[in-house]
């Protein structure tokens, strides 16, 4: 039988692997068991010893390594890999996961791109995990953990969490008087008089069936790893020293996550994008209507949630959604110029053409701007206090629609992103193809 | 016509005075506020400007009933969050969910009023009811009051499992029982694709969105533009309506042709964002007119609306004074 730990580490069997870990150091070290079982996991491919981990340390290495290359290196070769989806790693897999989750948490902390980058890591690799699986092993894990994690009848609202972070959508799921129907005799019961003539058996497994609930399963865990993460970082703010180990592990996640910038350049036809000075032509349609100015209600959010993280981020940092790294302002923008001379005037502008004009009546408003581009609550923007508070990424249009609905007049673009950044990337680039086309 | 220049017209400050004076009751402030009404905050319009005069609190529901009545406000109301200091709108506890339906603001309105009328009041009651059916069926919510606003109507909803919410929660909540998306059409099993449309799908979030498009469509009057739908599509879709008050979907979608159903449909989900104001549920620090106080702009009561199926506006919530008024 395949371990629960293999797909969920926060079993209590995997609980238990990490209890029986003892010394931390023993990480580095040379390990036998584990090379052992990589070079004989089936079609691993070990010609190369540089894709044979060692040790601890380099497995929780590849094991993130793998995600990036998956997702960025179009000729990915999972043969490297293969010993990620034996089960008989488990025991090694585990330790990974912590140290991998421990090192950002400890050095990144909750809510920063590595954080997200393991928990979609961990999520992807479940996926791949239970898909190599043979149908009963997986069924079976799948409702053993399943049932461990969601006792009883379960109400929707248990998934709050996952409902606000996006991760599940509230129409892919079945409700019933307050309760999600993951079960098919639950769903039958429910919905019998409903069906009338129609096939219950054909409906259940389509609407429900089991990739609702391995979508469920998965997100969850995902979930538990993001929770971890911040637990892990409150007590950690408590001590005084992190481990060493787990700031080196810190470092080498930075430049796994980092290489895929370095090494293959993006996707297809999607180029790097620079840091370069505006080109308001390219702004999309709800940026262009907060430039005019608000005339009614909403002038705040308008101004400080939505038009100074585009702004900041369309001038500095315009790739953030393609990247897999936090970065603060000053690591593009050392001595705050484009800051100073760019964004921050169109922004004054904005705010001066509101409707009354927004700093007239509220003139701390200005503290806010500066707070989301991190640095701090503070009237004057000044290094010193950069990181106080984070650097807000830009609304995606789903929450423009939803909290500013009046700013979403969609065009043809807009039909083809989900925020408002992709939009401006998308226009740079066709406004560039046809200059150049223009003077070949 | 003379009768009705009475009705919605504002309320002059003597008018006010005497309504709470000798019409209002402390009494009719619902439970729900009374009960809690050391953790939420307060807020005021005196002049008709706006509700400028916040973070006010009182002590006990008697500081409350002296304030009105000595100020008699141009309007009252109170927050939908619950606060440990609401003085300073600080130590969020939980709020209430909130679905704000105004008559003037429902995207199909059969009426095409400026304001609001009996009309258009009467269907922000019917899409009350039907949103009621969701909670209460899907997410299996039961502690609900209806509030008639003076425009339309409030529900605010009072399960535990619910106050504690974050606002992007309760926006998909929002976006789920109005049928704010098409649903998708096409589902998979093993590696096979299905089609199966909406109304094929007697549970879950399709049968929400067929029920909202099916009082869309029958909603559907030859004055109303809609994006994206033009004029012969407007005129097939009223013509159609019987087919569609006996659910033959069907038979509706091959009248229509499939693309122009699903054109019509994709408008109708974006029209649908409109039959709640989302900013209300999602705002945890609203305030709302506070039940039993009068709106001054209409000179209507604010009211909690104990049987929705049978309440009547124009019955139940006109203050005396209105009657006395003369008619200019
Ligand atoms: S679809 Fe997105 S980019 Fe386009 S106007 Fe709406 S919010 Fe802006
Ligand atoms: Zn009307």
């Amino acid at each position: 039988m395949v371990s629960v730990a293999f797909i969920n580490p926060f079993s209590e069997e995997g609980r238990q692997i990490v209890r029986e870990l003892g010394d931390l150091n023993s990480v580095y070290e040379e390990n036998g068991d584990l090379i052992d079982l990589v070079i004989h996991s089936r079609s691993q491919d070990i010609s190369d010893d540089e894709s044979i981990p060692h040790n601890l340390i380099d497995l929780a290495i590849k094991r993130l390594e793998w995600y990036i290359k998956k997702k960025n290196n179009p000729d990915f070769d999972y043969k490297k890999y293969s010993y990620l989806y034996n089960p008989k790693i488990t025991r090694f897999d585990v330790i990974a996961f912590y140290l991998l989750s421990q090192a950002i948490s400890v050095k990144f902390g909750p809510n920063s791109r590595e954080s997200r980058a393991m928990a979609e890591s961990q999520g992807k690799l479940m996926e791949s995990r239970l898909g190599e699986l043979s149908l009963r092993d997986r069924k079976h894990l799948l409702s053993t953990i399943l049932g461990s994690l969601l006792i009883g009848d379960v109400k929707w609202t248990t998934l709050g969490d996952l409902l606000s972070s996006r991760k599940i959508r509230l129409p892919d799921l079945v409700m019933s008087h307050g309760n999600l129907i993951l079960d098919e005799e639950e769903f039958a019961e429910s919905f019998q008089d409903k069906l009338e003539n129609r096939d219950s058996h054909k409906m259940y497994e389509l609407l429900i069936g089991d990739h609702i609930k391995e979508l469920i399963l998965n997100k969850m865990i995902m979930q538990k790893t993001e929770n971890y993460i911040t637990d892990v970082y409150k007590k950690s703010q408590r001590k005084v020293e992190p481990n060493p180990i787990l700031l080196d592990l810190a470092d080498r996640i930075s430049e796994v996550l980092n290489e895929p910038i370095i090494s293959y350049g993006y996707r297809g036809t999607e180029k790097k994008m620079e840091a370069s000075p505006f080109d308001t032509e390219a702004f999309p349609p709800c940026v262009k209507m907060v430039l005019d100015g608000i005339k009614s209600g909403g002038r705040n959010d308008a101004i400080i949630l939505f038009l100074t993280p585009f702004l900041s981020y369309a001038r500095l940092y315009p790739d953030v959604f393609r990247r897999n790294i936090t970065l603060k302002v000053s690591d593009v923008d050392p001595q705050l110029e484009a800051v100073e001379k760019e964004i921050l005037p169109l922004i004054y502008e904005a705010a001066e053409r509101c409707t009354p004009p927004l700093f007239e009546d509220q003139p701390q408003e200005k503290v806010n701007i500066n707070a989301k581009m991190g640095f701090g609550m503070h009237s004057e923007i000044e290094l010193k206090h950069e990181g106080e508070t984070t650097w807000y990424t830009p609304m995606g249009c789903e929450k423009v629609k939803l909290h500013l609905p009046s700013l979403c007049k969609p065009d043809e673009i807009c039909k083809k992103i989900g925020n408002p950044l992709s939009y401006y990337i998308r226009r740079l680039n066709d406004i560039k193809y046809s200059k150049n086309s223009k003077t070949d | 016509m003379e009768e009705k220049e009475r009705f919605l017209q504002p309320a002059s400050p003597e008018e006010r005075r005497r309504y709470y004076r000798e019409e209002w009751n402390v009494k009719d402030i619902p439970d729900f506020i009374s009960n809690s009404i050391i953790q939420r905050e307060f807020g005021f319009d005196h002049m008709g400007r706006g509700p400028n005069d916040r973070y006010r609190v009182f002590r006990s529901m008697d500081l409350l009933r002296k304030f009105l009545r000595y100020r008699a406000p141009f309007a009252a109301y109170s927050s939908v969050a619950f606060y440990k200091k609401p003085r300073r709108r600080d130590g969020w506890i939980k709020s209430e969910l909130v679905f704000d339906v105004d008559a003037k603001d429902i995207p199909i309105r059969e009426c095409g009023c400026a304001g609001v009328c009996e009309i258009c009041l009467n269907q922000a009651r019917e899409i009350v009811c039907s949103l009621m059916d969701t909670l209460k069926g899907d997410m299996g919510l039961k502690d609900m009051h209806v509030i008639y606003s003076g425009r339309g109507y409030h529900l605010r909803v009072f399960d535990e499992e619910v106050m504690e919410l974050d606002s992007d929660v309760r926006g998909q909540i929002v976006q789920y029982i109005i049928g704010a998306e098409v649903p998708k059409n096409e589902y998979a099993q093993d590696g096979m694709t299905y089609k199966l449309e909406h109304f094929t799908i007697p549970f879950g979030y399709p049968k929400v969105f067929t029920q909202r498009t099916k009082y869309a469509i029958l909603h559907l009057k030859d004055h109303i533009q809609i994006d994206d739908i033009n004029k012969k599509l407007l005129k097939d879709a009223i013509k159609n309506q019987d087919i569609l008050r006996e659910d033959k979907w069907g038979i509706f979608k091959g009248k229509i042709g499939p693309q122009r159903y699903q054109r019509l449909i994709k408008s109708i989900a974006s029209l649908n964002m409109g039959l709640v104001d989302a900013k209300v549920s999602i705002d945890l620090k609203r305030i709302l007119r506070l039940p039993s106080s009068l709106h001054s702009m209409v000179s209507m009561k604010c009211m909690e609306v104990k049987d929705i199926g049978k309440f009547d506006p124009f019955q139940d919530a006109v203050p005396k004074f209105v009657f006395e008024r003369k008619s200019k």
